[in-house]
């Protein structure tokens, strides 16, 4: 069971950054999220989400998905183009824990207003 | 002022190149909201000194459904009056996580500068090697020298370099709801742009409370009359112009202000297979549209979607409002492509769409009357709302978002509150 991401009904509104930031801090900060939105090819328009998992880094990209182990040393592939140098952090931060903590399960999937996200 | 707050107010003086901070005072939250109201006593403060504003709304950059907006308030070179403009995008909420909930930028420099907030600071900074570059050279000069392509950017191109009255103060490398002519504000500041990036973090009074309201409304806003629906034709559609089969073969994707359930801004591709789903290796290959006026100005014009598109992203460059130039090449009869670009440079002329209000008419009406438009922007402006997200949205209620506002910072607004609020900025 893990969040499952659909990048082509992604709006790339960062409503789920800000609902992990929120499950970490108990505050809005982005900071400690462990999924991401990449924005750094603006002027291309190309984003994928980026979820750091227990293991994996998950990138769901608009062409396909992509699943990297993390500690092979690929995972760091995904942040070597300068434009994806704001996805790096995610790589230091706490994985994703599926809001367990939470009753209603994981905020991002709840605070998604496009429903790119769910459980599967 | 201690939650959904960074509580500083940054005061950059350009004349004498000093900048200095002060405390948000929570009594003057508590009379004035955020946003508009508080940008307006800012800009009455300091108007002896020519202020621009940058501000907040009270709700910007949480979880409450689009609370993506910021504002610049300042006297309009065209029209006379203290005006605000949107700042959206992803803009909107950087300027709270930088560091600062209002930012106050007064006088005017001698020399080509621009301010970079971040975490907490802001700092003046020489421009020398950006003044002259268009909008797209700037945000690109800036983001490679600080190496963080998420920098946010409110830069101006040439258009407000020369003092165009159209010059406009756009976000990154497109258009914004700058109908006011700000940019020749920042020509004449010789302010090139305002940086923006930070990691702040934003105290709750009451946070279960106010997350589970959020999500109720969240919840809501999704069973409404746009759920499932995106982009600038829609929205167009939905105003009585149907764009879409016009727009559609270019549309590359849609795209959303933060947290906004209803994506405003539509990627077009001019140089590359729109439905293209990897990343291009082009540079350039299309423009994010953002004014829904310029493109229906450009439309008029008898252009292809193609032809508009990259008049758009040309407009952009140069820092121009779209609608302006539209409007104007299309009084002079000018209709090709070729002469419409040449005539960004020293474009004059009176606006037959110029605001008449405090508000920026890049929010189209939506058939409400001009009382029901303005309370309704009001309450987006201060409360920081995606002023179009707002008036599609009956959901976002003026009782909710006080609901909100009082859970999240742990004061006791009212409607009355409200009222005079509203009063105060529309008078």
């Amino acid at each position: 069971m893990g969040i499952k991401v659909d990048p082509k009904k992604c709006v790339s509104c960062m409503a789920c950054e800000m609902a992990c930031g929120y499950h970490r801090d108990d505050g809005f900060a982005l900071l400690s999220s462990c999924i991401m939105v990449t924005r750094g090819r603006e002027k291309r328009d190309y984003s994928a989400v980026v979820l750091k998992e227990e293991e994996n880094l998950v990138i769901a990209r608009p062409e396909g998905l992509e699943v990297r182990k993390l500690g092979s040393g690929g995972e760091a592939d995904q942040s070597k183009g300068k434009e994806d140098a704001s996805a790096k952090p995610l790589l230091l931060r706490e994985p994703c824990d599926l809001c367990s903590d939470r009753e209603d399960g994981p905020l991002c999937l709840q605070f998604c207003p496009a429903d790119a996200i769910s459980l599967g | 002022m201690e939650y959904l707050s960074t509580n500083k107010i940054a005061i950059v003086d350009l004349t004498n190149s000093k900048v200095s901070d002060q405390e948000l005072d929570k009594e003057l939250v508590k009379e004035k909201i955020g946003g508009a109201g508080i940008t307006t006593a800012l800009y009455e403060e300091y108007q002896k000194e020519d202020p621009v504003i940058l501000g907040t709304g009270l709700l910007t950059g949480t979880l409450v459904p689009a609370s993506a907006l910021s504002i610049i308030t300042a006297k309009s070179p065209l029209t006379g009056k203290v005006c605000h403009a949107p700042i959206t995008l992803y803009a909107g909420i950087e300027l709270k996580y930088s560091g600062f909930d209002y930012v106050v930028i007064k006088g005017n420099s001698s020399k080509p500068v621009y301010l970079w907030i971040h975490d907490g600071i802001a700092d003046l900074k020489e421009a020398n090697e950006i003044w002259g570059k268009d909008v797209w050279e700037s945000t690109d000069f800036i983001r490679e020298l600080m190496g963080d392509p998420l920098i946010q950017i409110l830069g101006i191109g040439k258009g407000g370099e020369s003092g165009s009255d159209f010059g406009q103060v756009c976000i990154n490398y497109w258009a914004s709801g700058d109908r006011w002519g700000f940019g020749k504000l920042f020509g004449q500041k010789k302010l090139k742009l305002v940086a923006l990036r930070g990691m702040s973090l934003l105290e709750i009074a009451d946070p279960e409370e106010f997350v589970r309201e959020c999500k109720e409304l969240l919840s809501t806003i999704k069973k409404g009359s746009f759920a499932g629906k995106k982009g600038i034709g829609e929205l167009s559609a939905a105003l009585g112009e149907d764009i879409r089969k016009w727009l559609e073969p270019i549309v590359h994707r849609h795209l959303s202000c933060f947290n906004t359930s209803f994506p405003t801004n539509t990627f077009v591709f001019l140089d590359e297979e729109p439905k293209r789903l990897k990343e291009t290796d082009k540079e350039e290959p299309g423009f994010l549209i953002t004014d829904l006026y310029g493109l229906l100005g450009f439309k008029k014009l008898g252009l292809s979607a193609s032809d508009t598109c990259a008049l758009l992203r040309e407009s952009a460059k140069y820092g121009m409002d779209a609608v302006a130039v539209a409007e104007l090449s299309q009084k002079a009869g000018k209709k090709k492509p070729d002469e419409i670009k040449k005539t960004l440079s020293g474009l004059k002329g009176a606006l037959e769409s110029l605001g008449k209000g405090k508000f920026s008419p890049w929010c189209p009406s939506f058939n409400l009357s001009t009382d029901e438009w303005e309370r309704r922007q009001a309450v987006a402006y201060l409360f920081g709302i995606h002023p179009i997200f707002a008036l599609m949205s009956p959901e976002l209620s003026e009782e909710k978002l006080i609901e909100l506002a009082n859970l999240g910072t742990g004061l006791a607004f009212t409607a009355e509150t409200l009222d005079k609020v509203i009063a105060d900025i529309l008078k």
